[in-house]
């Protein structure tokens, strides 16, 4: 059995603050989208929370970049491309069928490189192009006054909403899929331990579940 | 003819519909074709002293709340009466009475042939050096207001409507950023309820079909709904349309329609930014329309894709599943 510190204090704080913001925006986002349904919370307060969550968000995001940038918690972010693609078919054809065969994980976190290339590029999906994007046209709705009235011949506050929402939904996607893959680590509760307590614990050769 | 003081407590409001509640001018212009008055000397070449001091000697007068005649010939009450408060604060409120009235009106009594005197707005703006560049032309407006359903009805009740049967010259003023939305929106919809008194009665009130009436009388303006997108850059047509002819339909602005929610979220936007500030106005924003966000096409196919993923990552755990029984066998 081995064990790795990969995740530092800040960066378990910050995932854990933005994973709770992710569910609070989700919920408050939904019941300003859907407002009308009885599930839902009321409309002034969903826009405060909503708002509320989101500048917090946008500090989250500005500490986790900063963080990443004078920390050594950045070079998990930076790809290494040789045998990129080559690794990338590893995790998938581990994921969509040597998983089903218990056949041993391909990928071994190290202090060097924690993430696998397949959650690599999702991450830096995630965090480097829909986030800031999340954020941006989640701050241009509020100050959509600041905008040219129309974008590409449409109205900008309508180019605006769409973007947000595609986001928004794009992000409920990976929240979902995340909520999943961290099961699939050498135990189910492997990786949700490791992001808790910052240590990985590889005990295992052969995935138990 | 005399003038009568009626004592009945009758006070000049802002904004009265023609027929019952008019003041010295609205009352001319309801009775003769408009031309506007140009042979009275500009606003600039006098002196802010002299314009005062005429203004006091006509407000002597008319300053007095009830201020009124009866007409003749209809029995009219005819209100004649300024609030000097209003008159200060609003748009005219720097110009001499007699920048627009005929100066002969000096005289006490009022010499006979001014009785017809008739005042007319686009006239005296579209002469402004500055006309071109306003954002209302009143040119537009002219043209527009041709086309509203208080010129082209023939109902009785808007014989004579003219642009001082909503905008009392006296008082009126332009709403500004900044100004709190609910006071802009009370104001504005209290120009059109000063005539349509049927909308506050539940019996008759044609909104009923309107989901939560009262959030959209205290959120929205008449306006709103009941004029034309209008095409020139001017934020409101004056092209009032009839009940039957406006617009109906929720997702004009309930969402995507760029123009009318543009037209609506932006000017919410602007005054929220103007009145509370950035944070005030990050945190709270007082501008979401419900729905604005909403598209059926993105909705569904996005809602689509989740359930797709779910149904996926159900498959995938159960094959997990089955493997690790497998290999628990295997072991054992």
């Amino acid at each position: 059995m081995s064990a790795l510190y990969l995740y530092s204090g800040w960066v378990r704080t910050w995932h854990w603050i933005n994973a709770l913001l992710f569910l609070v925006l989700i919920f408050s986002g939904a019941s300003m989208h859907f407002n009308g349904a009885g599930w839902l919370l009321d409309f002034q307060s969903a826009i405060l929370i909503h708002n509320t969550a989101g500048i917090l968000l946008t500090i989250g995001w500005i500490g986790f970049i900063v963080g990443n940038l004078v920390s050594d918690n950045g070079r998990h972010y930076r790809v290494r491309l040789h045998g990129f693609v080559q690794r990338l078919m590893t995790q998938s054809i581990y994921y969509g069928y040597g998983i089903f065969k218990n056949a041993p994980h391909p990928f071994h976190p190290s202090a060097e490189a924690k993430l696998n290339t397949l959650q690599q590029v999702t991450y830096i999906g995630v965090m480097y192009v829909l986030m800031p994007l999340l954020i941006l046209s989640g701050w241009a709705f509020l100050f959509s006054v600041y905008l040219p009235e129309t974008l590409l011949g449409i109205g900008s506050v309508w180019v605006v909403a769409m973007l947000h929402l595609s986001i928004a939904y794009f992000l409920v996607l990976f929240l979902l899929i995340h909520l999943y893959i961290i099961t699939t680590g050498e135990t189910v509760m492997t990786n949700m331990r490791a992001m808790l307590t910052g240590w990985h614990r590889d005990d295992h050769q052969e995935p138990e579940a | 003819m005399g003038w009568i003081l009626l004592f009945s407590g009758m006070a000049g409001t802002g904004t009265a519909c023609a027929e019952t509640d008019v003041g010295p001018s609205q009352a001319s212009a309801s009775q003769a074709a408009e031309t506007p008055s140009a042979e009275t000397p500009s606003a600039e070449t006098r002196s802010a002293e002299s314009r005062s001091s005429e203004n006091r000697n006509c407000l002597r007068c008319h300053q007095m709340a009830t201020l009124a005649y009866r007409n003749p010939e209809n029995g009219e009450i005819v209100d004649l009466a300024i609030a000097p408060q209003a008159l200060s604060h609003s748009v005219h409120g720097e110009l001499a009475c007699s920048d627009c009235h005929d100066s002969d009106f000096g005289q006490y009594p009022h010499p006979e042939r001014l009785k017809g005197e008739t005042l007319a707005c686009v006239g005296c703006h579209e002469e402004h050096d500055d006309a071109a560049e306003r954002v209302y032309r009143f040119k537009t407006i002219d043209e527009e207001f041709k086309h509203s359903i208080h010129v082209t009805s023939d109902a009785p009740e808007v014989a004579g409507f003219s642009c001082h049967s909503c905008h009392d010259p006296h008082a009126f003023r332009n709403s500004e950023i900044g100004e709190e939305i609910a006071q802009i929106v009370r104001q504005d919809n209290g120009i059109c309820l000063s005539c349509h008194a049927e909308i506050q009665d539940p019996l008759r009130d044609p909104h009923t079909w309107l989901p939560k009436p009262e959030k959209h009388r205290e959120a929205v303006r008449c306006l709103d709904c009941h004029t034309p997108l209008s095409e020139d850059g001017q934020a409101v047509s004056h092209r009032i349309l009839a009940g039957k002819d406006s617009n109906r339909d929720c997702v004009k602005c309930h969402s995507k329609a760029p123009q009318l929610l543009n037209r609506l979220y932006q000017y919410r936007s602007e005054t929220d930014l103007a009145n509370k500030g950035w944070i005030s106005k990050a945190v709270f924003n007082e501008a979401y329309v419900v729905g604005m966000s909403r598209s059926p096409l993105i909705d569904r196919s996005a809602l689509a894709i989740i359930a797709i993923t779910l149904l996926g990552l159900g498959a995938h755990g159960y094959g997990r599943y089955r493997a690790y029984r497998r290999s628990k066998e295997n072991r054992t």
